[in-house]
């Protein structure tokens, strides 16, 4: 139940022993009967096999690939129109499609054709050559679902690799930004994307990095929000340490300043590390819109930040054990509205948390043509029908829907859940002995958010410990006079140039 | 023993915590004031203890028609804080000073000296705040407390914190709080100046300044039963005279560690007696006192108060603002007067009460090393009444307000 509490003792590795290559046979037929074979032909649809005799060397070649994952005009007119028709001394002179690679076993063939190659074999050869003509079907680049932004691009990743990449190249017009690749699973291998500025990172993070994506044993990692979950460092940690975003442009500016982004196939998202406090805490918007303006949202986050923590454990606390902090008027307020209400106080709280929480869950999943249901439900009969039938007090309204409705200005999908989670914490605590037990959890909370590092990087960095950074941590400065990338991931060039 | 099991003890422990002091706030009932009253026997006193209804008028539409904005119970104990117990047999929910706003003792019980046993709780209990207001009524606290019965502010916390708050900027009631009556008993030097109140309206004088009443005789007709006005004065915690609102302001306007907004008020008209010249008095400084020790000898007290005045009325229509001699001699006048009335209370604190109220004795203890030096040179009883004290008022700031003419009553009445 608690995997944590109990000491590592083994190491699974049982999946990696059973790979003896099996090399390409020089009979063409041989390996058409070995290749249908492995891939079931005869059940499997959309696997599909050309023979044909190449023009330029009078021999059987034979085609594989699966129709669902290639363009096929792409394989008509640059594999098979090509080796029907054109003369030439080679392979190499007959396909001109931009990418040709050499294989020499099957293991190759098979991850190739599973990754949308056309793989050809040609008779008396024991080299087999794979021709990228993959096309997953994705959709278009749209606007970000939850991370808007009012000035500022509206791009968002896609769930296609090629296209994300693409989207960050945009960004960063530089020939050492690379664009590495890792495969990761060991069923279905996929690939991962490594972006970063060569002669910024830091080599040991990207060795880091580099482990972790290689000691994933699992059969399949099919997205980049899994993948999250196999190479962060605490996996029952309250808070993420490993950013999650959307938006290619913020992705970006981490590249810029020599953070490692990875990329997948199959997620509208990419990963950046290390990750720290303040990256989470930011958002794009605040570096377009000007100084002051980028600032005053700072101010209005950290607000919203300190009152969706603490507004209910605070009230919880004053009300139950500090009654002499409230000013008069708005203490016999309360009072006189809590004379009649049954429950004691701290349940109260809870319930219109609770209550908040399903109303957030169910506007989530609820199918969009109900949405305005969840208005009318959530409103009127939990707010003014509740108040009104006694169960709870009005004042708890406020309160809820304050914290409830702050916790949003905390546009991060990962530290947000965390907010709203230690929230309940705080409510715990406060309800023991008060503002004392309510400070020594928030302590405590900080001291333990302190403590966590992100691929090495202290979480708090470059605040605390400090480093040379820009000095974009509670506010950010002017952006001309930003002189450093941030200290605490060791980047190659310290000095920005402005 | 594995780490799982210790959590699970650990989370077992944090369920025997039992919430320590926590409690609901309809349990608790808020006490707003508390009256002291002197009982035959010594060592008794009667307790009143006024009470919110937070039912009434707190929320709109609230509940509670038909019930009193407050409840006032007396009791008799040996102490306040004691009597909150004895109180619940009357009371049904726990009683909680934390909001007090006003301590009310009478007359009687403040002059018999037995003020300072009773109110010494309150510097032991964190549930009595050092900013309770202290007031001393004519009648006894208990009747103050069951009269009183203001006619808008009927909820009672708001009665006493805007009824105090007002009359102490404007000066015709001390600011006294707890923490300064400690601060001046303890000190042993000075004297304290406490609101006096009642809810006896007696003969009522006329005829006078507007500020020279104690409460009781301000002239009023209509309106709450109850009224602010004056001093009562405290010597070693035991009360030994009352000053009316016009001495009241001059003695907080010699103190400077009291805050005063500007006080309206009228002053002699040098050219013609028979008007009074109105005006905003202003003391944006403060008082220079400056104090001339003589160990073997007379003390001299040097005084200068630096203020302003607006003028805003002149009934007797005398151009003062723009005939320079008429402003010379109506700013001697005034600065005259002033000093006049002043001289008069330090007279009178000198020989009667044989200390000040004006918090002085601040400005002698930087003449000695060691507390014992001051204590044995002894203000209150060998330096100040003997001194020689000279008070100056410095008008430093004379204005007419935004009209610099008045009426010229021959052209209007020709």
């Amino acid at each position: 139940m608690f995997p944590f509490l109990k000491s590592k003792n083994q190491t699974k590795d049982n999946n990696k022993d059973n790979s003896q290559k099996v090399l390409i046979y020089k009979e063409v037929e041989k390996n058409n009967e070995y290749i249908r074979q492995l891939f079931f032909a005869e059940k499997n649809k959309d696997f599909s096999f050309r023979t044909l005799t190449a023009k330029y060397i009078q021999k059987k070649v034979h085609i594989f690939f699966y129709s669902s994952i290639v363009n096929s005009e792409k394989i008509y007119n640059g594999i098979i129109r090509p080796l029907l028709e054109a003369d030439g001394q080679s392979i190499k002179d007959v396909i001109t499609i931009e990418s040709l690679t050499e294989i020499k076993d099957f293991d190759q063939v098979v991850n190739q054709i599973n990754s949308g190659k056309a793989v050809i074999f040609i008779d008396g050869d024991t080299t087999a050559y794979s021709i990228d003509v993959a096309e997953f079907q994705a959709r278009g680049v749209e606007k970000p679902e939850n991370e808007r932004v009012v000035k500022g691009p509206k791009e968002g990743f896609t769930e296609a690799l090629g296209v994300n990449v693409s989207l960050l190249r945009k960004r960063f017009h530089n020939h050492s930004l690379i664009a590495e690749t890792a495969l990761i699973g060991t069923r279905s291998k996929l690939e991962v994307s490594l972006m970063y500025v060569n002669d910024l990172v830091d080599q040991d993070i990207l060795k880091n990095v580099r482990e972790r994506l290689e000691n994933i044993s699992a059969d399949n990692v099919s997205s980049i929000e899994l993948l999250e979950q196999y190479i962060e460092e605490r996996p029952y940690s309250i808070f993420p340490t490993i950013l999650y975003t959307e938006r290619p442009d913020y992705a970006a500016q981490f590249i810029e300043d020599g953070y490692i982004v990875l990329l997948m196939n199959n997620s509208s998202a990419a990963l950046v590390l290390p990750a720290t406090f303040w990256s989470f805490f930011h958002s794009s918007e605040d570096r377009y819109a000007r100084f002051l303006f980028g600032n005053f949202t700072r101010i209005i986050r950290m607000l919203a930040f300190a009152i969706t923590l603490l507004s209910s454990a605070t009230y919880i606390a004053v009300t139950n054990f500090h009654s002499e902090m409230i000013p008069p008027d708005l203490l016999l307020a309360i009072t006189s509205a809590r004379e009649r209400v049954p429950i004691p106080l701290f349940l109260e709280v809870i319930i219109m948390e609770v209550a908040f929480e399903l109303i957030r869950e169910a506007g989530i999943r609820i199918p969009n043509p109900l949405g305005p249901t969840i208005g009318i439900v959530g409103a009127l009969i939990l707010g003014q029908a509740a108040v009104e039938a006694g169960v709870i007090s009005p004042i708890i309204v406020i309160v809820a829907a304050l914290s409830g409705l702050t916790s949003f200005a905390i546009q991060n999908t990962s530290l947000n859940p965390s907010v709203r989670l230690s929230r309940f914490l705080f409510i715990f605590c406060a309800s023991f002995f008060g503002m004392l037990s309510l400070v020594a959890a928030l302590v405590i909370w900080v001291l333990y958010m302190s403590s966590i590092k992100s691929f090495g990087v202290p979480f708090f960095a470059p605040l605390s410990p400090h480093f040379k950074s820009r000095g974009d941590i509670y506010f950010r400065n002017v952006i001309k006079h930003e002189f450093w990338r941030p200290g605490q991931i060791k980047p190659k060039d310290k000095r920005k140039s402005n | 023993m594995n780490r799982l099991s210790l959590l699970l003890y650990l989370f077992c422990f944090s369920t025997l915590v039992g919430c320590y002091d926590r409690i609901e706030l309809e349990q608790q009932s808020y006490v707003i004031a508390i009256g002291i009253d002197k009982t035959d026997e010594e060592g008794l006193v009667d307790v009143t203890f006024q009470i919110a209804n937070p039912e009434v008028g707190s929320t709109p539409g609230g509940g509670g028609e038909g019930e009193e904005p407050k409840e006032t119970v007396t009791l008799t104990g040996t102490d306040i804080i004691s009597a909150t117990t004895t109180a619940n047999a009357f009371v049904s929910k726990e009683l909680k000073l934390d909001h007090t706003k006003a301590i009310v003792i009478s007359e009687e019980l403040a002059r018999s000296g037995e003020f300072l046993r009773v109110i010494q709780a309150a510097t032991r209990t964190n549930q009595i705040r050092r900013g309770v207001q202290i007031i001393v009524t004519k009648e006894p606290a208990q009747e103050f407390l069951n009269n009183n019965k203001p006619k808008m502010e009927t909820r009672p916390h708001k009665y006493y914190q805007l009824m105090l708050n007002r009359a102490s900027e404007i000066g015709i009631i001390p600011d006294a709080d707890v923490h300064r009556f400690f601060q001046i008993t303890e000190g042993d030097a000075d004297l304290f100046l406490a609101p006096y109140a009642t809810t006896e309206i007696e003969e009522q004088k006329k005829g006078t300044t507007e500020d020279d009443y104690i409460a009781g005789n301000v002239p009023q007709q209509g309106g709450s039963s109850s009224q602010f006005m004056g001093s009562a004065v405290l010597k070693e915690g035991t009360m030994i005279d009352v000053l009316n609102g016009a001495e009241t302001r001059i003695a907080l306007t010699l103190d400077n560690t009291i805050e005063l907004t500007d006080i309206y008020s009228t002053y002699k008209d040098p050219i013609k007696p028979k008007y009074r010249v109105a005006g905003s008095f202003g003391k944006k400084r403060n008082t220079e006192v400056n104090i001339d020790y003589k160990k073997n000898g007379t003390t001299k007290i040097d005084i200068l108060v630096p203020f302003e005045l607006e003028i805003f009325s002149v009934p007797s229509l005398v151009d003062y603002s723009r005939n320079e001699k008429n402003k010379e001699i109506l700013r001697k006048s005034i600065e005259d007067e002033l000093e006049e009335n002043a001289k008069v209370l330090i007279k009178k604190s000198q020989e009667e009460y044989g200390s000040e109220p004006f918090y002085w004795s601040l400005y002698v203890r930087d003449n000695f090393k060691t507390v014992k030096e001051y204590e044995q040179a002894d203000w209150n009883k060998k330096i100040f009444p003997t001194a020689e004290i000279n008070i100056e008022y410095h008008l430093i700031k004379l204005e007419f307000g935004k009209a610099i003419d008045d009426t010229k009553l021959n052209e209007v009445r020709d």
